[in-house]
């Protein structure tokens, strides 16, 4: 089982209002290392410098969308065992399913309130290692 | 975990910027609304409602969230059935983007900080719990026995000097004393004022002395979410407080409804999954067999009239089914004809609910009848000696849990453990010290396990464990750990001191394996370690 701290993590967002708020909100209150990337496109090139320990990725976006980043990312190797976070509106019912059994670790949804996000993230991880 | 006052303003910045941008979005929305006369168009709405939705709360515009899911969700079945807007939808659509605007001028109060107090806990595996307790002996064992379940307590000897910690952090549940020096009901009204003072969503357990009405119904009054009588049942306050303190993300209600009418059916799983529920939409009643199936719902949400059956006739069937003649079944309907709808409930119905149904009003009809059916639940699942899992309820998780390590295709072990030569022990010591011994062991199992592993009784002296996403390795350490603390236990019997030991079966699930055969193999291997001289954990081949 995957052990080991949460320090690092990559968010992929298209939305500047969105990107800017989940930095400010896992910077400053969860103490996290973070690095924006605004598509996955951007991701993929920054991930392998950056080593996240976790990936949080938005589902809808133009271009590259979650789920092909996702792919992509698990393609790559050095990128394929980082755990993965969805960051969705979702707007359909099944669709958090859809996301775990592709492999994501688990479905954040959106809206989220960047005060409670760190400790849902936490949660989360903690979750994962047990 | 801490924020400091310039975290605060730069949160204030970007809700403000968000805020001034937003009649701008909205303006977007709307043209876009009024060029949605293909595809491209229709998609291009769909994507900017969506975004709207998945921004509006986090910036203090909750509304805006709200209407623009549900604007995306009507979108969004268009896009899927492939078709154009009908002009019904256009005026909906109409309908909500004056809401939008509407809401678009009006941010909740910027106060979302203190409103969500730091946590006084930094670490995540315990939960703080504060107890508020002027019997010095008592919150001293209460605190020491409620670590062996997992809370971290913090004990306060007047009401407020408990109220005075709430401005510093915020625990996960309150246990809270009724009687104090300060007044026969000194307890409840100290929860009275915090309740006031917003901080209504900890959960309050009252313990106390008083077993009169008027001090329940003070409690009651006060919001309490549990009564417990002195002198305390520890591991019955520990169930009480698991309950209360269970995270909502671990286990959501699931809710099935099924209505042919897919753009209606939609709306009512967005209204539900806004309150925090799971919802899946079923608008082909005759898969219903096979939904109830994979879904296991804990409510079923159903149309009286759909082509090919009536609503009455589907809870009929699913009543048919073993494991869902307790599920609630809720029919939504135009009719007012009270016949037809005696007629429904006598073939199996529970409740009925008038459409059209005002979203709040649905959530909490839905609610209060989930809440029930847990509580039912729970007291028919369970065994009553040891507060485990009955024999039918393990093999239901057993069945549940098989399906889901095929799904996923994860490892899980389903291990056996039955109690060595307990009939000398009922002999010897009487019923009554067999009785103990039994809960004894239930007691250290639930202790031992993880939360999401699944204990049951499952036959006198026999016990099955679930384990979920651990490989058999894991599994026989924790066992064998498990083994060698209870063969360490001292139980006690007027005859003197005794001390009992218990075998056991692992077996790890095969990908493709029945949950029968799974069941045999771990029976099996506990046939061999009775075998190999009893006292062990022997794993599957």
């Amino acid at each position: 089982m995957p052990d080991g701290s949460l320090r690092k993590i990559l968010y992929v967002e298209d939305e500047p209002d969105i990107a800017a708020v989940a930095r400010l909100s896992l910077e400053s209150i969860g103490g996290f290392e973070m690095l924006v990337c605004g598509s996955g496109k951007e991701a993929l090139g920054a991930a392998p410098g950056f080593a996240p320990d976790l990936i949080l990725l938005d589902v809808m976006m133009p271009g590259m969308d979650g789920p092909s980043t996702l792919r992509a990312l698990r393609a790559t190797s050095g990128l394929s065992a980082i755990p993965i976070i969805f960051m969705t509106a979702k707007a359909q019912t099944g669709e958090v399913n859809r996301y775990r059994e592709m492999g994501a670790l688990d479905v954040i949804t959106k809206p989220f309130d960047p005060i409670k996000l760190p400790d849902t993230i936490r949660d989360i991880w903690a979750a994962r290692s047990r | 975990m801490s924020y400091d006052e310039g975290v605060i303003e730069q949160l204030r910045q970007l809700r403000e910027n968000y805020a001034q941008q937003l009649p701008g979005k909205i303006a977007a929305l709307e043209t876009a609304a009024k060029e949605c006369s293909d595809r491209a168009g229709v998609a291009a709405l769909r994507s900017l409602a969506h975004g709207l939705a998945g921004s509006g709360s986090t910036f203090g515009f909750p509304e805006v969230s709200e209407t623009a899911r549900r604007l995306e969700v009507l979108v969004q079945t268009v896009l899927d059935e492939g078709r154009r807007l009908s002009a019904a939808e256009a005026e909906i659509i109409a309908g909500y983007l004056d809401a939008l605007q509407r809401a678009g001028h009006k941010p909740i109060p910027w106060s979302a900080p203190a409103m969500a107090p730091k946590r006084a806990s930094s670490t995540s595996a315990t939960k703080l719990v504060y107890l508020v307790e002027d019997d010095a002996l008592l919150a001293n064992d209460l605190a020491l026995q409620l670590v062996h379940y997992g809370y971290e307590i913090k004990t306060f000897d007047a009401p407020d000097r408990f109220r005075e910690a709430l401005t510093v952090g915020v625990p996960k549940a309150i246990i809270m004393d009724i009687v104090f020096p300060e007044g026969d009901l000194a307890g409840v009204e100290m929860a009275t004022k915090i309740a006031r003072e917003g901080y209504m969503d900890v959960p309050i357990l009252f313990v106390s002395v008083r077993d009169d009405l008027t001090a329940r119904l003070a409690a009651v009054h006060a919001g309490a979410s549990g009564y417990c009588l002195k002198p305390l049942d520890i591991p019955a306050l520990a169930a009480t407080l698991d309950d209360l303190t269970a995270a909502p993300s671990g286990q959501p209600d699931r809710v099935l409804i099924v209505e042919d009418t897919r753009v209606l059916a939609e709306h009512y799983a967005c209204t539900l999954e806004l309150a925090g529920i799971t919802a899946r939409v079923l608008t082909e009643p005759m898969q219903i067999l096979a939904e109830m199936n994979d879904f296991r719902p804990n409510l079923v949400l159903m149309d009286m009239y759909m082509p090919g059956c009536s609503g009455a006739e589907l809870a009929a069937a699913i009543r048919q089914l073993e494991n869902y003649n307790m599920v609630p079944i809720v029919f939504l309907s135009t009719e007012s004809d009270t016949r037809k709808q005696m007629k429904a409930i006598t073939l199996g119905g529970d409740d009925f609910l008038v459409k059209p149904i005002a979203p709040d009003y649905l959530v909490s009809a839905v609610t209060a009848r989930l809440r029930r059916y847990r509580t039912l639940r729970a007291s028919v699942q369970r065994d009553s000696l040891t507060g485990l899992l009955n024999h039918a309820a393990t093999k239901d998780y057993l069945a549940r849990e098989t399906a889901r390590a095929a799904r996923h295709a994860q490892p899980f072990c389903l291990a056996i453990i039955d109690l060595d030569h307990f009939k000398a022990v009922n002999d010897n010591h009487g019923h009554l010290a067999g009785d103990r011994v039994l809960k004894q062991l239930a007691d250290q199992l639930k202790h031992r396990l993880r939360k999401s592993d699944i204990v049951g009784r499952v036959g006198g002296e026999e016990f099955a464990v679930i384990v979920p996403q651990t490989g058999e390795p894991q599994a026989k350490i924790l066992l064998e750990d498990l083994c060698k603390g209870f063969a360490h236990t001292t139980h006690r019997a007027e005859a003197g001191e005794f001390s009992v030991t218990f075998s056991c079966g692992v077996a790890e699930y095969r990908i493709g394996e029945s949950d029968e055969s799974l069941y045999i193999r771990a029976d099996q291997a506990l046939y061999q370690a009775k075998q190999a001289g009893r006292n062990r954990v022997v794993t599957a081949r």
